[in-house]
């Protein structure tokens, strides 16, 4: 497995640089050919508009398009649907000229009426995370067909960032203007969609494949290179590793094959198995601690759980190498705001031991020192072996911990909504801005019930805060950068979140492809420079 | 049976059966929604960070803030219509995703019966024929077996044992959907990819069907007309399968419907197991998704098919012994 | 006590329940003592994973080196009670509802039955997983949801011996001596009944048992303790990798459920000389 140093992550930004838009044009490209692939579970819909699982997110990028495309693993914004762009001295206002000539798949033209209609009626009101990319946008204006401003009344410092064909996907007007925009999320678009992208939608059969065929009429000229993208629903592991293994498939994004099922394919040479190109979205995975009762809201204790956990034998034995040991909610691919500085979290049962018996907690007559329940993410079959490793772990120094066994909505009730957890393993993105974890997470501001990952842990720093909320105006990168280091000691010292593991997005795929890793969100790119050996 | 009796006996099982399918619809209601959480914060929560404003519009959008005696209402509304309502989850009307998979499933279930029946009735008989002989015992045994092992378990074992082993059928799947077949290419596929899961889901009603036809042959061998056969002279294999076999399928009969009904279980675990693109998996998805509009419907549909699977094999008990009806 | 004695020849004589009643006393014990003597927590990591059987562990490890043997012994704790609490509980409803439509018929017996045939026509499995899904899995909830779903048949065949023996003359004759109903249907039917709710009941073990291994196979069941179905869950994860794994659970299942019906057939035809064989 290849491990990625910091160092050898700037290279390669460096190279992406030079490179971009692909490394496609290194070897002589051959145009035309099919690629395949295959994610579990099927996409539901063919905009991220209805939901950003991951599945619609690599299916739909393909066909929708946003004003910007980005290079490297930092996410250097890069012309897209907009050609150029300019930001006003106050940072609050934003004007992108829009390419000419860019027309819809029904042949109709891209107009800044489309940007002002896709952000103001459906990307800032719909999308799951509209309000966070475009919480302080006041208006978008379209001064003529070419010209979008958008409005701010704040400055965003990762503004740039919010035009990602999975935040930020522009919808036609012509299409949609008049259509009862309240069920968009159950209309027929989401099935038959229309976008400005390199691919259109051809054919979906449920349960067996979806088709995207080349637009022949895309507006980057020669792309794209493929002719057809072919994504095949193979719900079961080994068949996936199958039809790898006898080039059925071209690719495996994302996880879709799990570290177990993995290590059956280390020996092949004809296959890339690598967890390259997703570091703008960053999962790190831990357990969070609800800080509203003792034991866990002291300090000590929480220390002494970290002790008691070997984040080794989780990345290597539970996620099968396919992740490194966390401390902190950044991960360390991150190019620009993950320090290196910070310690590691060590193992060392002894200490834990003594820490918890200072914090008042000895061992029982039976061992036990007390009791808590951990609510396991329901993910699959890595998470469960986690949950019990937890247990076994923190039992070996006097805690024991009790499972609850649940499904996805069952959890999210329980520990989102009701607060009636102890621990609960979850795993955070921090998409392409850390302000995006933090503030969504750890701020005081964030104590909410009833969302989605929010700070459910009750967790409340006002210096944090402070912090956060300087960051957040903060444009200047060394700066920002400094005081997200400064945020990230006092989580790691705090701990309202034991950090377990960055988490890998892996993904396999023939050599015969080429261009594929592009940027951090390789497979939420549009793969117009894609293309496959004969 | 006269026509007109049975139009009678129909409309009678009809008007009792109406309750039952009545009951199930409120109990599935009841049920589904006693279940934690709800699909907006699913769905929000598949997004990653989501505020508790986009749940509860999320919430609104999906009509499920509305208090529960108005959804109650509004369901049972939409069922006496044949409206299954929309799934959230999967972006698409329920009926058309029922409808997507019920072929599936239906191919598997009624393969598998029939299947089970065949070999049922030819195991049975067989063992019969021979009872006590060491050909009965192998069956006896085998049956015994077959009835106790998991069915799960099973189609993992035929998987390692021709896929992986022998490399002779595929492990997973309804189609090979590299090749595009169509016709006889493309049912000869699904053929391929059938064999697995229905052995799978057959061999324990298999089983069922050969013990009870063992025990129900082994009663008609001992009756009066059979001996008066065997006086005739006739041969053993003509008085087994003419006259003895026919006689002894009634409770086999009466048993299939009810069998239907608990194949749907078996059915899960199969598609389970192998990919299969049926209702049993979407039920287990639906549910695990809180997917509540499609799982309702799920429920409802196969409650519904259980009820009518069993009036079907009433009526063919009715035809086949008329005394029944009128009883 | 004769008659016993005589019972317990009958089934003496047939050897396959004989081994059976042996191979089941077998898994019982070594559900009771196994843990007590191998005692490693079948959750701990103790090994390098996919260890193979016979080697440093005697039946290998699992995906994450978890000791199989260790698993097997717990699991067949959990199995063998869930099987035997579910069908209690289910015997113990279908005997009360069954003995009350049976004896009292008219109203009663309708109302009963309705429900019954109710609850019959829900698909069991399905009605299973949905309870145990609600109610999220503990060994209480998939001990209770099963036997939910195992008690009509056992109604249904409880009703029929009522009917059968209510019309009779010893019955007739409590009543007149002004006997109470209760009484009557506990000390004087019931004990004629029970050689079938003895059988069904052995058999309604098996298939609890079966239905629990199908529940935790597909991630139902208490995630505190290990179970058989939820070994083979787990060892499907690496079905291409170590597919030996399946096997061992597997087996562990088919020979409990095949000792437990061998042992029902058998106290079938201890009850019912005349029907050896059938």
């Amino acid at each position: 497995m290849l491990r990625i140093t910091p160092k050898a992550l700037l290279a390669l930004a460096l190279a992406w640089a030079t490179l971009s838009p692909g490394l496609g044009h290194a070897a002589e490209v051959a145009k035309g050919g099919t690629l395949t692939y295959s994610f579990t579970p099927e996409p539901t819909a063919l905009s991220t508009i209805a939901t950003t699982a991951v599945p619609t997110a690599i299916a739909s990028t393909k066909i929708f398009e946003s004003l910007l495309t980005y290079a490297g693993p930092a996410l250097d914004p890069k012309p897209g649907l907009a050609e150029s762009w300019s930001i006003s001295p106050d940072q609050l206002s934003y004007t992108f000229k829009l390419r000419p000539g860019v027309k819809w798949q029904d042949g109709q033209p891209f107009t800044s009426a489309d940007v002002k209609f896709s952000i103001e009626k459906i990307v800032k009101p719909m999308h799951a995370r509209g309000n966070i990319y475009f919480k302080h946008l006041v208006a978008v204006e379209a001064p003529d067909a070419l010209t979008a401003v958008f409005k701010l009344d704040k400055t965003v410092p990762f503004f740039l960032k919010a035009f990602q064909p999975t935040e930020a996907p522009m919808f036609p007007e012509h299409i949609l203007g008049k259509t009862d925009l309240a069920t968009f999320r159950q209309s027929d678009f989401m099935r038959q969609p229309i976008g400005t992208g390199p691919f259109m939608l051809k054919e979906w059969k449920k349960g067996s494949y979806i088709i995207l065929e080349r637009n022949p009429n895309y507006w980057k000229p020669g792309h794209p290179y493929l002719d057809r993208i072919v994504m095949r629903v193979i719900p079961d592991d080994n068949a996936k590793v199958a039809a790898l293994e006898n080039g059925e498939i071209d690719l495996a994004p994302m996880n879709t094959i799990a570290g177990a099922t993995l290590q059956l394919l280390a020996k092949r040479k004809d296959l890339v198995i690598s967890h390259e190109g997703s570091e703008g979205l960053g999962p790190v995975m831990g357990l969070l601690v609800n800080l509203r009762e003792k034991p866990l809201s002291e300090l000590k204790v929480r220390e002494a759980i970290s002790l008691g956990l070997d984040r080794k034998k989780i990345a290597s034995i539970i996620f099968y190498g396919q992740g490194e040991p966390a401390n902190n909610p950044i991960v360390h691919a991150n190019p620009v705001y993950y320090d290196k500085s910070l310690a590691p979290y060590e193992f060392d049962p002894a200490k834990a031991n003594k820490l918890l018996d200072e914090a008042g907690y000895p061992r029982g007559a039976d061992k036990t020192r007390f009791k808590i329940r951990l609510a396991g993410l329901p993910y699959g079959s890595a998470y469960d072996r986690l949950a019990e490793y937890v247990k076994l772990a923190l039992g070996n120094v006097g805690i024991e911990v009790t499972l609850v066994n649940q499904d996805m909505a069952g959890w999210l009730k329980q520990v989102y909504t009701d607060w009636d957890y102890d621990l609960a393993n979850a795993f955070l993105h921090d998409y392409s801005d850390p302000s995006i974890v933090f503030e969504q997470e750890f701020t005081t501001a964030a104590i909410k019930k009833g969302g989605t990952f929010n700070n459910n842990m009750g967790y409340r720093n006002p210096k944090l805060d402070e912090i956060l909320e300087q960051a957040s105006g903060e444009s200047d990168v060394t700066k920002r950068q400094k005081l997200y280091f400064e945020a990230e000691r006092i989580l790691h010292h705090d701990m309202p979140e034991i950090f377990l593991l960055d988490q890998y997005y892996t993904n396999v795929w023939n050599k015969r492809v080429h261009g594929l890793i592009t940027n951090g969100i390789s497979m939420y790119s549009s793969w117009d420079s894609v293309w496959v050996e004969k | 049976m006269t026509s007109a009796a049975l139009l009678s006996f129909l409309v009678r099982r009809l008007i009792q059966l109406l309750p039952v399918v009545l009951a199930i619809a409120v109990l599935n209601f009841v049920l589904v929604h006693l279940a934690p959480g709800d699909v907006a914060q699913l769905l929000a929560g598949q997004s990653g960070q989501a505020s508790a404003e986009f749940v509860q519009q999320l919430r609104h959008d999906f009509g499920l803030d509305r208090p529960l005696y108005v959804q109650f209402l509004l369901y049972i509304g939409r069922l006496l219509t044949f409206d299954l309502g929309y799934s959230y989850v999967q972006q698409a009307p329920v009926l058309g995703l029922i409808l997507d998979r019920l072929p599936a499933t239906l191919l598997l279930m009624v393969s598998s019966i029939a299947l089970a029946i065949a070999f049922g009735i030819l195991l049975g008989v067989t063992a019969a024929r021979r009872y006590g002989t060491l050909v009965d015992n192998v069956i006896s045994v085998a049956a015994l077996v077959a009835y106790a092992t998991p069915v799960f378990w099973l189609g993992l074992v035929l998987i390692v044992l021709f896929s992986v082993d022998l490399g002779w059928l595929p492990p997973d799947g309804m189609t090979d959907t590299s090749r595009s077949a169509s016709g006889f290419a493309y049912a000869l596929d699904v053929l391929r990819h059938l064999i697995l899961p229905a052995v799978s889901l057959a061999l324990f009603y298999v089983a069922v069907y050969t013990r009870l036809m063992r025990s129900s042959m082994l009663e008609i061998l001992g009756r009066e007309f059979i001996t008066a056969a065997r006086a005739k002279g006739l041969a053993e294999r003509t008085i087994a399968w003419l006259h003895a076999a026919p006689n002894a399928i009634l409770p086999v009969i009466t048993i299939a419907g009810v069998m239907f009904g608990n194949m749907l279980g078996g059915s899960i675990l199969v598609e389970t197991v192998f990919g299969w693109p049926g209702l049993g998996r979407l039920i287990f998805d639906a549910l695990l998704q809180r997917d509540l509009n499609l799982l309702l419907g799920i429920l409802f549909v196969s409650s519904f098919v259980v009820v009518v699977a069993n009036l079907l094999v009433d009526l063919a008990y009715g035809l086949l012994d008329p005394r029944i009806v009128h009883k | 006590m004769k008659g016993m004695r005589a019972f317990l020849r009958r089934y003496g004589k047939n050897r396959a329940a004989l081994g059976a009643a042996a191979v089941l006393a077998l898994v019982v014990l070594l559900a009771i003592v196994g843990p007590l003597l191998y005692a490693i927590d079948p959750f701990d990591m103790v090994g390098l994973p996919y260890a193979t059987p016979f080697g440093e562990f005697p039946l290998g490890t699992d995906v994450s080196g978890r000791d199989i043997l260790a698993g097997i012994l717990n699991g067949a704790r959990i199995s063998l009670l869930i099987g035997v609490t579910a069908a209690l509980t289910a015997t113990t409803i279908g005997v009360a509802l069954g003995a009350l439509a049976g004896y009292y018929g008219g109203l009663i017996d309708d109302l009963l039955m309705r429900t019954t045939e109710f609850f019959l026509t829900i698909p069991s499995f399905v009605f299973a997983l949905v309870l145990v899904a609600i109610f999220s899995p503990t060994v209480a909830s998939v001990t209770a949801a099963i036997a939910v779903v195992s008690w009509p048949s056992m109604a249904r065949l409880v009703r029929g011996e009522f009917i059968a023996q209510r019309g009779r003359t010893y019955v007739q004759a409590c009543r007149a001596l002004g006997m109470p109903d209760w009484e009557i249907i506990l000390r004087q039917i019931l004990p004629n009944a029970l050689p079938p709710v003895i059988v069904v009941g052995s058999l309604t073990v098996a298939t609890a048992i079966l239905t629990e291994s199908g529940l935790s196979f597909l991630g139902l069941s208490d995630p505190n303790v290990v179970t058989w179905g939820y070994m083979v869950g787990v060892a499907r994860t690496a079905l291409f990798a170590a597919p030996w794994m399946i096997s061992i659970p597997g087996l562990a299942i088919l020979i409990t459920v095949l000792a437990i019906n061998l042992v029902g057939e058998g106290l079938n035809d201890a009850f019912n000389p005349s029907l050896r064989g059938r």
